[in-house]
């Protein structure tokens, strides 16, 4: 009877063992979706240790898994055990609109990962040459001709145009093709082009020259080093706002962690509040400053919540990303 | 004020750091160049996290000596073993190893070297003076001008084809093909993929190239069973002296090859690989004599080196003069330019002229180190090929595999570089031309991108309505055309010999 019942009891904390994941003392591995010598992967690296001092792990690593635009990686981790002990790391808006334009690649469903935290992310803005006709957003609109929008595929400033366009009332002719920014951004200051999305870091130089002029953000608020610039929020109203909403919240989601589907719950809490802690981590913070990566942190409680807004919104916007993508093909 | 500006620029340069960086970035930069897949962006992308505290000068000295110094480093193992270090050194394949077979190691090493100097020299010196335009020019050209000089690059398919212009073409198409794998740079739909991710992101060309020039080079060498280089037929039989002298007899040719590097450069959306083609291409139909290329002709080291070496100036401009770096490595620069405090714009070229003056003397001063180096190790460098089977084999499969898993981390580019291995080999026993393939395999996506920018930029008889496209089109007619001509009238003139 009592070795019944030490049997049980044994049997009992083993269950419970293999039914919550703890990952301190184990070794943690980052997939980083992104090139090996890219500012993904440097930013991966340069947090892993931070995540490890913060969450117990024995070590954390960082296992490059470049391909398809961070889709080789997460479709990686789509497949891992969720035990806490893959995560990965990458730009979540890529992710999201290779899903939702349907890309034959993508064998995960990004709304079922895990989200686990936000390490950095920056407005976008649509900026025009310093010698276009085009003063503010209220001149695209009224241009006479469609508004050409240089791009470098089908990337998430593709798709933010063609929302952006749609919601906004702007005839838009997407012309794409281009070699990366340094091309559009060429082609926009010649005046081949009327406009193009970058980061607000990739265009302040070319702003601050006078060679671009800042007409619209894609951000939540605007931005505070250039308030007079309105916000694509604010110029929608109704279905047009929630399918600009959806965008805005997805591209806010930009360099994040997380996890495959259905992590362990004790996992999840650990990996999350160590990510927080890492991000608030002074060490960290001096690093990030030398190293020219800047950090602005989101817990991953409120990006699991974007992703359910984001889900809700993609019926309005999935047909005009489809419509999108049909323009150019 | 530019002539202050270029003394000021050379004065920051007189430190004893500066100068200490500057040995350490070129020597390192060696290092990594000789190492296939890794090239000048790995090479900035590792020192960056070093380049805090320093003076500016000494920083600007370390990081810009190692992206130079990686340049000559990948057109030693593309003379040697048909290795291209990176994709901009394949053009130093087509004659630089042909060299190295009949002899002439350390004649290609020495005006592979000095053309590398002589162009960075000119690129710097042109650079300088071109201060004032570089901003118009590199507003009046787009991508219909871009498709031109990819086209251009094409033409030199011509030259390796001898024997077969069908042969040549089927190369080339293939090499098209090839590059057609992964997802199309206009919609991103993946094609060719047969629902492999790898395949997805498509072929690497550092690895297809790895695979098509040196493995197939070794899986020869195991066939045929001898030394790379025979030990006794393959005696020097020049010196490293003699491809300085060449370099410098071929004045004309650096001149507008370096001209060309550096204008290719200026322009972000034409890679320093398509410019080493292109100034291949140019060497070869401008030549007298082009049969000799593909063969040997150290006109075909000169032109491409000279290219790459003025490339390196040019690609600064758009970093500093608009703060749109035109590629990778520049990317990585203008992240460290930004962290020292330096903000790229149009008042680098007036106001902070000093300091692009810095940058020039570095340039000059890191191809100066660079070359002396160079030279002082061509001619034990040159000795490598005529190592046994036995050694070579395993040695340079090593370096192979481990740089075609370098290019991207994927064990999978090693299964492809060893498959291109085989593919390479076959291409040469039944020849059919691997230049011609590669040459394809290079300018595909850029034909492909530009075709359609400019279509739907400027419309369907856009090469027509675009002046400056239209004289460059012109152009290539005429260049492609020549070399038929000349063979006609040869033709024409042997057969009224033989009447006579």
């Amino acid at each position: 009877m009592k070795l019944l019942l030490i049997s049980i009891l044994l049997s009992t904390l083993f269950v419970e063992k293999s039914q919550a994941e703890s990952v301190k003392d184990e070794v943690v591995t980052i997939i980083s979706a992104n090139s090996a010598g890219g500012m993904m992967t440097r930013y991966a690296r340069m947090i892993a240790p931070y995540i490890a001092k913060h969450s117990g792990a024995e070590d954390v690593r960082v296992r490059v898994m470049t391909g398809g635009g961070g889709i080789r990686g997460t479709n990686y981790l789509w497949f891992s055990e969720p035990d806490g002990k893959t995560i990965a790391f990458t730009s979540v808006p890529s992710l999201i609109l290779a899903q939702l334009s349907g890309s034959e690649a993508v064998q995960f469903d990004a709304t079922r990962l895990i989200f686990l935290g936000r390490v950095a992310t920056e407005p976008r803005v649509l900026t025009v040459g310093a010698t276009s006709i085009i003063q503010n957003i209220d001149d695209a609109r009224t241009l006479g001709r469609p508004f050409i929008f240089p791009s470098q595929g089908t990337d998430e400033d593709f798709y933010s145009m063609a929302v952006l366009a749609d919601a906004l009332g702007i005839e838009t002719k997407i012309i794409s093709g281009y070699d990366g920014n340094a091309d559009t951004a060429l082609a926009v200051i010649k005046g081949d082009g009327d406009g193009h999305i970058t980061g607000w870091s990739a265009s302040e130089a070319v702003i601050e020259s006078g060679d671009e002029r800042p007409i619209l953000t894609l951000s939540q608020e605007r931005y505070s080093p250039y308030p007079n610039i309105p916000t694509a929020l604010e110029l929608a109203e109704g279905e047009s706002r929630q399918a600009i909403q959806a965008i805005v919240n997805m591209l806010d989601m930009r360099r994040g962690f997380f996890g495959p589907p259905d992590l362990d719950p004790l996992a999840t809490e650990e990996l999350r509040d160590a990510i927080v802690a890492a991000l608030n981590d002074p060490d960290l913070i001096a690093e990030s400053l030398l190293a020219g990566l800047p950090l602005l942190p989101s817990d991953g409680l409120t990006e699991q919540q974007k992703i359910g807004q984001i889900t809700e919104a993609s019926q309005v916007v999935v047909p005009i990303l489809e419509a999108a993508l049909q323009e150019i093909l | 004020m530019m002539f202050e500006a270029i003394f000021s620029g050379l004065a920051a340069l007189a430190t004893p750091q500066a100068m200490l960086f500057m040995l350490i970035g070129v020597s390192y930069g060696l290092m990594i160049g000789i190492l296939p897949g890794l090239g000048g962006i790995v090479a900035i992308a590792l020192l960056l996290p070093f380049t805090y505290g320093h003076e500016l000068a000494a920083t600007l000295a370390l990081l810009l000596g190692a992206h130079i110094a990686t340049i000559w480093g990948g057109s030693v193992t593309s003379i040697l073993f048909k290795v291209p270090g990176a994709a901009k050194s394949l053009a130093l394949v087509f004659d630089g190893h042909p060299m190295t077979q009949q002899g002439h190691a350390s004649r290609a090493l020495g005006a592979s070297a000095t053309a590398a100097l002589l162009g960075g020299l000119m690129g710097a010196v042109f650079l300088a003076f071109s201060i004032p335009i570089v901003r118009p020019i590199m507003l009046a050209l787009g991508p219909s001008e871009y498709l031109m000089m990819a086209l251009w690059g094409l033409t030199i398919i011509a030259t390796f084809s001898e024997g077969s212009l069908l042969k040549g073409m089927i190369a080339t198409s293939a090499g098209i093909m090839i590059a057609y794998i992964g997802m199309d740079p206009v919609s991103g739909t993946p094609r060719f993929w047969f629902g492999s991710v790898y395949l997805l992101d498509g072929i690497s060309f550092p690895v297809a190239m790895i695979g098509l020039f040196a493995v197939a080079e070794m899986i020869k060498l195991f066939v045929k069973g001898n030394a790379m280089i025979d030990r006794v037929a393959g005696e020097e039989k020049s010196s490293v002296l003699d491809g300085v002298k060449d370099a410098f007899k071929h004045w004309w040719l650096v001149v507008r090859s370096s001209l060309l590097g550096l204008w290719v450069g200026v322009l972000p959306g034409v890679g320093a690989s398509v410019g080493g083609i292109a100034a291949y291409a140019q060497a070869a139909q401008t030549s007298k004599t082009p049969e000799r290329f593909g063969k040997g002709a150290v006109e075909g080291v000169i032109a491409p080196d000279a290219t790459l070496g003025a490339n390196e100036g040019g690609g600064l401009m758009p970093t500093l003069a608009f703060g749109i770096p035109g590629g990778e490595s520049m990317a990585i620069l203008l992240v460290a330019f930004l962290s020292m405090g330096i903000v790229p714009g149009p008042q680098m070229l007036t106001t902070e002229l000093d300091l692009v003056f810095s940058m020039v003397w570095i340039i000059v001063i890191a191809n100066i180190v660079t070359t002396l180096i160079g030279l002082a190790i061509s001619s034990r460098l040159a000795r490598l090929p005529t190592l046994n089977p036995n050694v070579m084999i395993p040695l340079v499969l090593s370096v192979c595999f481990f740089g075609a898993f370098a290019t991207r981390g994927l064990v999978e580019d090693v299964l492809v570089a060893a498959f291109f291995g085989g593919i390479g080999y076959l291409m040469d026993k039944y020849q059919y031309s691997r230049a011609n393939f590669v040459i394809g395999m290079v300018l595909a996506e850029m034909i492909e991108r530009n075709l359609h920018i400019s279509l739907g930029l400027y419309g369907d008889l856009f090469i027509f309505t675009r002046p400056i496209t239209l004289v460059m089109f012109i152009f290539i007619i005429i260049t492609t055309a020549l070399p038929f001509i000349r063979q006609q009238r040869a033709e024409n003139a042997q057969d009224g010999n033989n009447k006579i």
